[in-house]
Order: C-alpha cells, then sequence, then structure tokens
C-alpha cells in the first residue's frame, strides 16, 4: 500500500520533471535563428548541376536519338528525317556535322522522372537539365515542351521530299535485283557451281528464353 | 512505346518456366483456409466491430488499410490489406534496361533511396563479377550512411507526430534538409538520387563537400542528445510505447522481421556485422539492441530508441569513412555496355526498414529477365497481427505502425 503510494508519487514527480526538461529545450529555442525561408520572397539557390526542367538546345542537336533510347519512362519523342544531298544544315558548337532534320523533339516534363539519364549520352551535350524548378502550369498539355523549330509547312515538305527520294531509291534498288538475277540466268552453269556449296547450318537458338521485342 | 517481353499478356509464371524448362500442371486455384482469408464475411459476436484504418488516414504512414475488429477501444484483430501502391516495379524492370532500372528502384523506397541503388549494384555486379574502385565503395558507403540518418530521422519524427509531439517533428525534419541538401549539391536530386550506378556513380563528389559533411556531423551530434532530452526519456512518452506491440524474438524470426524491429527484440543481427557487403567490415562501430529498463524486449519505444541509437553509430562510420576517403576517379569501372552473363544471383544489404535483396535471373540479353525484390517493410508489416495482447487499443494500433517504420511503396513495390 505504501509502496503503491510511493510509486504513485514518484510517477507524478517524474512526469512533470520530463516535461520541464523539454519545456527548457524549447524555451532556449526562442533565442536560436530561425530556418525558415519566407519562400517567394527568398528563394534558395540550387547548386549547379541541380536536376529540374530538361532543356535542348536545339541548333546542336543531331538526331542521333540516344536519348529517346536511354529515357525509362519514354518521355521524348523525336523525329528525324535524313537531309538530301545538296542540303547542308551546318555543324553543331561541339564540331558534328548535323545530317538529320530533326523535324520533331517533344519532352513530356509530365512523364519524365528526372532521372537525368538522357543527358549523359548526349554526344554534342546540347540536352541539359536545368535548376529552373518553378514549372507549373494550369494546363496539363502546356507540360509538353516542343523544341524543334519547323513550321508545319516546312516539315510537310521536307517529309515529302525526303519519301519522294526514298522511292526513287527503292526503284533503283528494285531495277538492280532484276538485272542481277537476269545475269544469274543468263549464265546458268557458273551460277549452279557457285550456288552448290552449301551455306553452313544456322546456329541452333539456345534456351528459348529470349523475350520477343 | 514499350517493350514486350516473353508471352502475349506477360504470363510472368509460364515465361519463368521457359527458362528453367520444367514442367508443372497447374492445377485450378483454391481458397486459402478460412483463418487466413482476408475478406471474409466476418461474424457479428456480440458486440465486436470492424474498423476500416482506411488507406486514407493521416496514421498509417501511406496507403495502408487496417481491417479492425475491435471490442469497443480493445482491439480484437488486426489484418493489413496492402496493394494500393503497386507499380508493377518487376514488370518495369523487365523492360528497359540494366541501366535504366536504377530510377525504379530509387521509387521502392523514397526515403532512402541510395540503399536500394546499392543493393542493386551490388546485385548485377555480383553475376558480372565487376570490382569497383576504393573511392567508389567509400563514397557509397557514405552515401548510404547519410540516407540512413535521413531516413531514421523521418521516422523518428514523424513517430512523434503520431503519439502527439508536434516539436520533434520539425526539428529533425529540419537535421534532414541540411541532410538533402549535402545530397542535393553532390547528385542534382533531393530525394530520388539515381547516384550510385553499376560500376560506379553518377559524379563524383565536388570540391569541399568532405567539409561541409564533416562540419554537418559536429553540428548534428549534439541535436540527437536534444532529441533524447526531448523525446526518448520523456515519461509521457515512455508510457505511451514501453508496453505496447511486443515482439518476441522467436516470432519476429518466424515471421522473418528484419531491421531496427528485429534488433529490438533483442536479437543481435545486422547484416553489415553478420554478413558484410561492400567495405562495411572495415569500420568500427556497435550494434544496438533492446534494452528492458523502460519494459519487456520488444516494444514500440525499443523499436524507437534502436533508430536513435543507430543514427548516433551512423555518425561514428562516416566519421571514419569521411577521414580516409582514398582519391580516385570513380567511372573507371563502369562499362561501356553492360553485358551480364545469363545466370541467377541474389545479393541483400541492410537499409534502414531492414534486409532488401534483388534476386536478378539475366539470359545475357540487355534487359533483365526477371528482378524480384524483397522488400522488408512487406515482412515487418506481417508481424502486426501478433503484437496484439488483451490491452491494445486504437491509439496504441496508431503507436505499433509507427514503430515499424514501413514505407508502402517499399511493402507494394
Amino acid at each position: 500500500m505504501i509502496q503503491a503510494i510511493k510509486v504513485y508519487f514518484a510517477n507524478v514527480f517524474t512526469g512533470i520533471w520530463t516535461v520541464l526538461v523539454g519545456m527548457r529545450l524549447t524555451f532556449w529555442h526562442l533565442f536560436t535563428p530561425s530556418v525558415t525561408l519566407q519562400y517567394p520572397d527568398e528563394k534558395w539557390e540550387l547548386p549547379p548541376g541541380a536536376r529540374a526542367q530538361l532543356f535542348n538546345n536545339i541548333d546542336d542537336c543531331i538526331g542521333c536519338g540516344f536519348c529517346v533510347k536511354v529515357c525509362p519512362v519514354d518521355c521524348i519523342y523525336m523525329d528525324t528525317v535524313r537531309t538530301g544531298p545538296g542540303e547542308d544544315l551546318g555543324k553543331t558548337t561541339t564540331g558534328n556535322p548535323k545530317r538529320l532534320h530533326v523535324l520533331r523533339f517533344d519532352i513530356d516534363m509530365a512523364k519524365c522522372c528526372y532521372c537525368n539519364l538522357c543527358t549523359i549520352p548526349c554526344p554534342t551535350e546540347c540536352l541539359q537539365m536545368t535548376p529552373k524548378y518553378e514549372n507549373s502550369v494550369y494546363n496539363r498539355a502546356n507540360l509538353l515542351y516542343h523544341y524543334a523549330t519547323y513550321t508545319p509547312d516546312e516539315a510537310a515538305r521536307i517529309r515529302a521530299e525526303a519519301a519522294k527520294r526514298e522511292a526513287e531509291e527503292a526503284e533503283k534498288r528494285k531495277a538492280a535485283a532484276a538485272a542481277k538475277a537476269a545475269a544469274a540466268k543468263a549464265a546458268p552453269k557458273e551460277g549452279a557451281a557457285k550456288g552448290g556449296a552449301a551455306k553452313p547450318a544456322p546456329v541452333g537458338q539456345e534456351i528459348a528464353a529470349k523475350p520477343a521485342e | 512505346m514499350h517493350a514486350e517481353t516473353g508471352d502475349e499478356g506477360g504470363n510472368m509464371l509460364r515465361s519463368w518456366l521457359k527458362w528453367g524448362e520444367t514442367e508443372v500442371e497447374e492445377e485450378a486455384p483454391t481458397l486459402p483456409p478460412q483463418e487466413y482469408r482476408v475478406s471474409q464475411a466476418i461474424e457479428w459476436e456480440g458486440g465486436e466491430m470492424i474498423l476500416s484504418m482506411g488507406p486514407q488516414h493521416p496514421s498509417t504512414h501511406g496507403v495502408l488499410r487496417l481491417a479492425l475488429v475491435t471490442d469497443g477501444e480493445i482491439v480484437k484483430k488486426v489484418t493489413p490489406h496492402l496493394g494500393y501502391m503497386h507499380r508493377c516495379f518487376e514488370k518495369h524492370a523487365e523492360a528497359v534496361d540494366y541501366p535504366g532500372v536504377i530510377p525504379y528502384t530509387d521509387r521502392i523506397d523514397y526515403l532512402a533511396s541510395m540503399s536500394q541503388n546499392i543493393t542493386y549494384a551490388l546485385t548485377v555486379e555480383k553475376l558480372m563479377g565487376l570490382k569497383v574502385p576504393e573511392r567508389v565503395e567509400y563514397i557509397r558507403v557514405i552515401m548510404c550512411e547519410f540516407n540512413r540518418i535521413a531516413s531514421h530521422l523521418v521516422s523518428i519524427g514523424t513517430y512523434g507526430l503520431d503519439i502527439g509531439a508536434f516539436t520533434p517533428f520539425l526539428w529533425c525534419f529540419r537535421d534532414r534538409e541540411k541532410i538533402l541538401d549535402l545530397l542535393e549539391w553532390v547528385s542534382g536530386a533531393r530525394m530520388l538520387y539515381n547516384y550510385i550506378w553499376i560500376g560506379g556513380l553518377a559524379r563524383d563528389l565536388p570540391e569541399d563537400w568532405v567539409e561541409r559533411a564533416k562540419s554537418f556531423l559536429d553540428y548534428f551530434e549534439s541535436k540527437v542528445d536534444e532529441l533524447n532530452n526531448l523525446l526518448s526519456y520523456n515519461k509521457i512518452f515512455i508510457e505511451r510505447t514501453a508496453e505496447v506491440g511486443i515482439l518476441t524474438a522467436e516470432k519476429a524470426i518466424s515471421y522473418g522481421v528484419t531491421g531496427p524491429n528485429l534488433r529490438a527484440s533483442g536479437v543481435k543481427w545486422d547484416l553489415r556485422r553478420n554478413d558484410p557487403y561492400s567495405i562495411y567490415d572495415r569500420f568500427d562501430f556497435d550494434i544496438p539492441v533492446g534494452i528492458d529498463t523502460y519494459g519487456p524486449l520488444g516494444s514500440c519505444w525499443n523499436r524507437y530508441m534502436v533508430r536513435v541509437w543507430e543514427v548516433q553509430q551512423s555518425i561514428k562510420i562516416l566519421r571514419q569513412a569521411l577521414a580516409v576517403l582514398p582519391p580516385g576517379d570513380v567511372q573507371e569501372a563502369i562499362p561501356k555496355k553492360i553485358r551480364v552473363p545469363k545466370g541467377e544471383v541474389y545479393a541483400r544489404t541492410e537499409t534502414p526498414r531492414g534486409e532488401m535483396g534483388f534476386y536478378l535471373i539475366s539470359d545475357s540479353s540487355d534487359k533483365p529477365f526477371r528482378l524480384k525484390c524483397r522488400a522488408p517493410s512487406f515482412s515487418n508489416i506481417s508481424a502486426i497481427v501478433d503484437m496484439l495482447d488483451s490491452r491494445t487499443m486504437i491509439a496504441d494500433i496508431v503507436a505499433i505502425i509507427g514503430s515499424i517504420d514501413i514505407v508502402l511503396c517499399d511493402i507494394d513495390r
């Protein structure tokens, strides 16, 4: 009984004492400088190399597509068309010649996971992550950033020219193949002797577990 | 445009079987036995109520649904329902190439991203037989320990918040901000770093980083003592947590609980000491275990205190590592094209939540064939059904969940 009373009062004392210890800490805290940053008026200075908004300097882009391949969430969309003979797009600031029209280069920042894997393989270092972090918009479609500088008419014209060139080349290739077949038929004996050497059997597939791509 | 893997519709079991070339006949699925069913019709026994401490709750540390069967205020049974945060990490890992999996591993346990990065990197390096330079090993340990401190600060702060103490929460987050500033300076991002790559690191440490880190440690050491005075030995806090949520050592081991939860139950098991990976065997640090001064072993208070002591041990490791950081090139061992030989490997590390492991099956293509992640919080939360005793009330459930320190993204991946 006496023990229970003693324990009771000991508990009361310990309770009050630990609360006072805590309050002493918070009291001295009143006299320490505040760590709060008054945000819109004061902004934190991000370190260089901070990863926020992606930016592509399209004049330096050679359209290689490494960034598209490496992105784990597929947020970069790029369409390129080869330049024809006589079209000269010049060189990038790093000295690489530009051989592709980059007709479309869209980055969907809503999908981007800010992992920075795309800037590493860029050969001209035109794709960079900048420290600009205040990018909110009212309409989600505005998070799709367009970097290509061709107007739709120019792009359509370039595509049409490229398609025409492709068609001409396909015609030429077909004609060359037909000519070769005709030449082969004209000399069947030589052709049979050459074709007699059997092709090596294809190497057997290993455990058929290669995922189809 | 995502690549498809294996058969149509991705029947993962089927594609796994093709790999091993054994046949297993599929039987029709049957319901599990009565006591394991989660969505059963519960009989109303004289006044018991089923309360869904639902996925939207400020104290469940994420989207966790706990179905409580309560008799008034006393909780008779607790059943966790998971899956609200499942984002198909393992399926994504089959669709991206090996370096592209690392941002996905970041997001498994976002409070300690470097721990997942290093586990995955160690797994792939083990299978490839890749050796990384000394500087890379030291920097990896430094980053993981900083992440451990940051993660434990969140756990300690939010645990105080769950119990009702607002001040330690903000103080812990103020100190965590300083760590996040250091890590942002190194990797560019505050939380999801994508920094530890297969074979090395993304970037080297900037100039003066080591000095800033050392001065942070000097500043921070006194803050842990402040925290102890304010919260850990506070009588009200002890009353709330010291006799609640008891998990005995045998039960903890049988549920597969790892990490601070296991050590709080009295089992001295830490992968950094018992199965050392990277260069942890070079550092001198203690493994804190629970004590029974204020209540039995395996109580919520013990789980909380083990984390506070671990923060102090991490400071010790950091001081040793920062003192002997060797110079070198952190990117020299990163292969230009990651070629992983065919095979299977399992590698595990000690994250702030417990033991995390990655089981990788590779078929020598450029994408993993199968990557299974063993998440520590998944086993930890399963032990909650056995942490109740006859006097557990609903408020104690809040204390118990906070002390287990789960992260739902880790449970559901």
